[in-house]
């Protein structure tokens, strides 16, 4: 594994290639939200990059607040939850 | 408990709410100081975290990393840092678990998979928080 990485660096087969690079970043272009993502605009790959690190920032800020409000609402919850996991699972 | 055929959300689901009862059944009463709901903050969010990384096991390399870090914590063997700044590649290093060891193709591929698990994960928070709220008595 290290020595497929430090072949990389030079023009190594295991080296992507900028078209592959655009590939898949086209890929994650698809799982930004719609808001930011108009599909028709072929975005650079150097936005959609950018905008994908926004986006998962955005997300673990959304974690964290959740968490934040999940942990106060274990404060005033009694220990029930049976109802809670079977909607959740069930689903 | 792997199976991988079993949907990621219902696995999500099911580990966070184990992870949220030991909570629960580990919080002193109230009233509590600052430092306390702080400290259950950062629980709850390890919690999101590791619900994540354990329900995707080791089959991933970003949940490999979070494991990595939830069982040495201490820091990742920092590996030679990805040198690809081609289309600012490298920033994605900042914010997926374990990037800065990934070359670009899987660190392009993990950084799709990390978002999909982030976006169910989000989604299991809310809805939590949304039945909880919603129900006459709150019941957890």
């Amino acid at each position: 594994m290290s020595s497929r990485r430090s072949r990389s660096r030079h023009a190594g087969s295991s080296r992507i290639t900028d078209d592959q690079i655009n590939d898949l970043v086209s890929k994650l272009q698809q799982l930004l939200p719609e808001m930011h993502n108009r599909r028709s605009d072929k975005k650079s790959a150097t936005k959609v990059l950018q905008e994908t690190c926004n986006y998962i920032r955005s997300l673990h800020r959304e974690v964290d607040d959740l968490s934040e409000r999940l942990s106060e609402l274990l404060e005033n919850a009694d220990t029930t939850q049976a109802d809670l996991i079977r909607s959740l699972i069930m689903q | 408990m792997k199976n991988p055929n079993y949907p990621l959300k219902k696995r999500l689901a099911s580990r966070f709410l184990k992870a949220l009862e030991k909570i629960k059944y580990n919080m002193s009463p109230s009233p509590v100081s600052i430092e306390e709901k702080r400290r259950r903050h950062r629980a709850v969010r390890g919690a999101a975290y590791a619900s994540m990384a354990s329900s995707v096991g080791p089959r991933r390399a970003w949940s490999r990393a979070l494991l990595r870090k939830m069982r040495e914590r201490k820091r990742a063997r920092r590996n030679p840092r990805n040198a690809d700044t081609r289309f600012g590649l490298n920033q994605l290093c900042d914010v997926v678990p374990g990037g800065e060891a990934m070359d670009s193709r899987s660190l392009l591929n993990e950084t799709a998979h990390y978002i999909e698990c982030l976006v169910a994960q989000v989604q299991i928070m809310r809805e939590i928080l949304h039945s909880s709220s919603s129900s006459s008595s709150t019941t957890l």
